[in-house]
């Protein structure tokens, strides 16, 4: 009998209830068999070890299954008497555990001991004093992986994110504090049959093979109480007041990082290099800030997102060189330090910088205000347009921002195109940014025909250029960056610039050769305006669309529900069928 | 039952493949002008690469046409659905307009001959009628 590990290295219940069993000495089971039905109103303790093990259960249960069947190939003679009496095919814990229950002695119940350490290699927990007295059974398991059965009243069923709390909490505990709760719990129940388990992590082999799928271990690292109280205080202090404060580029060394790293705990020290941080100033934190979509809060989150720009890229050499417990330190001793000559040169860049996600632009942008802060008003109005046109090329969603949108290209483009293009570019830019959720760019062609008739209403004039200003993009054009970046991502390999800007180029030529044929068969068909059935032929023209396939099948597989009940109408709660129109 | 569809589908592969050996050989006798013009010679895998993608193309354009007159709740294939399957390249477009053109007018004139022949032999038939009438009444 060998722990057979499986190379996969987390042990869930079902193999550790398994390997109690295995490693079990079979005694005589204390219970007829007609105590079957007894045996499941096991007592509180042991149900709260069920309901993890049961939550995690569901979780892990792909995995049981070929676990499971080895398992019972080797103890199917030890446990031939156990198994005759149970239905132990299901081989749940709730069985297993029964049989252990079954075969082990009497003794007083010990709540097992759940180690809730962020300690990644394997440590094989001692036992605590108690247990180790007893010449009653001793099961060595191990560790749970989240490590919870250990006060089930106290802790919550294990999240990898509440580690760092789980371990300041634990580390002000008395273990013989938490231990006797369990016992009091056991001590109520009615069976006065006992476990007695002490979990110790398992001797896992330090280089641990994981076939194709497998989970990787969860990455733990030693926290530092300190360190991590401080982390808190500064976390709270620095997210609380998100654009107030901390206007210095000194300062918002910690916020960039901290906001840049979606969870809050995590340890934003000196372990990884702010460069890396730095690397990606604003699409993470804007990205963020996406999601909320106020316009009042546009402006807070645009003084963080620049004064990253600020920071980030700016003075590389310098913050890299600093390290965090000083920036922070420096932080909190400057509160709202912010020229108000800088604060006016802010604000028109807030509003138009905004929800950027170019990096480029912001890296040439930060050069320059790092600079010289309070005089930037010139240069910051002549790149409020671009900071616009950026803006509505951004994949968020802002309705602030959409109308900031035709000021910016009105005063931008030419006075030609300007009648056209502040109406249309809101609504294609409107529908484009709903284009942006959808997964990938073959189904957007399918979504165009909410978008085209707007689109193809107003045609794009071809950019005109206002001498003077810096060369901007078409923002009908800066939309395919979206797209260029998905591709990119896609990629699986690291992209150069250039090749980015061909596939806008390509992809440019390509949106508007389809948008060409959309009109040419709408015109085919009398008709001025594009309408699904144009869609539908030139779907069937690009072989997306076949004998088998329909558009139909199509709709339903590639678009949001949002979307597909425009165009096959489906039946909500109360039967009511939304009218097709 | 299996026979008779076992059949159809020999026939139908075989009318394939006659169809094919047509356009081999058109594709052939076209080459052969290209070569004499130009000085150069096509081997025979070219050929047949040729008339094999120029089939396939055939086979899309029918296709292509026929969902274009669909489209245009027509039952049969225009010359509008011919400009619109063909304005991918320009000088092909240009090429087909102007034929177009030309057909348009070449049927204008007989359109108008044919209304000059049909009036005149609506007066011959009317006077003959009349002559016969008289005639007969004579």
């Amino acid at each position: 009998m060998a722990y057979n590990f499986s190379p996969d290295s987390e042990p869930t219940t079902r193999t550790l209830l398994r390997q109690v069993l295995d490693t079990a000495v079979p005694r005589t089971p204390r219970r007829a068999r007609s105590t079957r039905s007894g045996c499941w109103s096991l007592h509180s303790a042991q149900r709260d070890l069920l309901e993890t093990p049961s939550s995690r259960r569901q979780r892990s249960q792909t995995k049981m299954t070929a676990r499971r069947r080895s398992h019972t190939a080797t103890s199917v003679d030890r446990l031939a008497r156990v198994q005759a009496s149970g239905h132990l095919e299901e081989q749940t814990p709730r069985t297993l555990l029964k049989n252990i229950i079954l075969t082990a002695p009497e003794s007083s119940i010990v709540m097992p001991e759940a180690v809730v350490k962020l300690v990644p290699s394997p440590q094989v927990v001692q036992p605590s004093r108690r247990k180790s007295s007893r010449g009653s059974l001793e099961l060595q398991l191990p560790e749970l992986e989240p490590p919870t059965t250990l006060a089930p009243g106290l802790l919550a069923p294990g999240r990898r994110k509440q580690r760092l709390r789980l371990s300041e909490f634990q580390q002000g505990m008395d273990w013989g504090h938490l231990s006797q709760e369990p016992r009091e719990n056991a001590d109520a129940s009615s069976l006065t049959s006992s476990l007695n388990l002490t979990f110790a992590m398992p001797l896992q082999p330090q280089s641990v093979k994981r076939p194709g799928l497998a989970r990787r271990p969860p990455t733990r690292r030693v926290v530092d109480v300190g360190t991590f109280l401080q982390d808190l205080r500064d976390t709270s202090l620095t997210v609380a007041p998100p654009g107030e404060s901390h206007r210095t580029p000194v300062a918002t060394v910690p916020m960039d990082t901290v906001l840049e790293d979606t969870q809050p705990f995590s340890q934003p020290l000196a372990g990884h290099s702010p460069s890396v941080h730095h690397s990606l100033p604003c699409p993470s934190p804007s990205g963020a800030k996406e999601v909320e979509g106020a316009a009042s809060r546009r402006t807070r989150s645009s003084g963080p997102g620049l004064q990253n720009s600020y920071s980030g890229p700016g003075k590389p050499a310098q913050l890299l060189a600093r390290k965090m417990e000083e920036v922070e330190a420096i932080a909190m001793g400057l509160p709202n330090t912010s020229s108000v000559s800088g604060e006016d040169g802010i604000e028109p860049l807030q509003n138009g910088v905004g929800e950027e996600a170019e990096e480029s632009m912001e890296e040439s942008m930060s050069v320059r205000e790092v600079e010289k802060a309070a005089e930037e008003q010139g240069s910051a109005r002549a790149e409020e347009p671009e900071g616009h046109t950026e803006v509505a090329a951004a994949a968020g969603s802002l309705g602030a921002i959409e109308a900031k949108e035709p000021e910016g290209s009105s005063e931008d483009e030419d006075t030609s195109a300007s009648p056209e293009l502040p109406p249309s570019t809101p609504e294609f830019l409107r529908t484009r940014r709903l284009q942006f959720p959808e997964p990938a760019p073959p189904p957007s062609t399918a979504v165009l025909p909410s978008e085209l008739p707007k689109h193809l209403s107003a045609r794009i004039p071809p950019r005109p250029r206002i001498p003077g200003s810096r060369p901007r993009q078409d923002p009908n054009k800066a939309g395919l960056n979206h797209y260029a970046k998905l591709f990119s991502f896609y990629a699986k390999m690291p992209m150069e610039k250039k090749a980015e800007e061909m596939v806008e180029k390509c992809l440019d030529k390509y949106f508007q050769h389809l948008c060409n044929d959309l009109e040419v068969f709408a015109a085919h068909a009398g008709r001025k305006t594009v309408r699904p059935e144009d869609l539908e032929l030139l779907l069937r023209r690009q072989g997306l669309v076949t004998d088998q396939v329909s558009l139909h099948v199509l709709v339903e597989r590639h678009l949001p529900l949002e979307y597909r009940q425009l165009l096959i109408p489906c039946a909500f709660s109360g039967n009511s069928v939304f009218p097709s129109q | 039952m299996e026979e008779e569809e076992w059949s159809e589908e020999q026939q139908r592969f075989s009318y394939l493949q006659r169809l094919k050996a047509a356009v081999h050989y058109t594709v052939g006798c076209l080459c052969e002008e290209v070569a004499s013009d130009k000085d150069m010679q096509f081997s025979k895998q070219t050929i047949a690469a040729i008339s094999e993608v120029t089939f396939g193309q055939c086979e899309n354009f029918a296709k292509d046409l026929e969902m274009f007159a669909r489209h245009a709740k027509r039952s049969t294939i225009n010359t509008e659905d011919v400009k619109l399957l063909a304005r991918r390249s320009h000088s092909l477009l240009k090429y087909i307009t102007e034929k177009n053109e030309d057909i348009a007018q070449l049927n204008l004139e007989k359109k108008a001959k044919k209304k000059k022949k049909l009036e005149d032999e609506n007066r011959n038939s009317v006077e003959s009628a009349e002559a016969g009438v008289e005639e007969s009444e004579n």
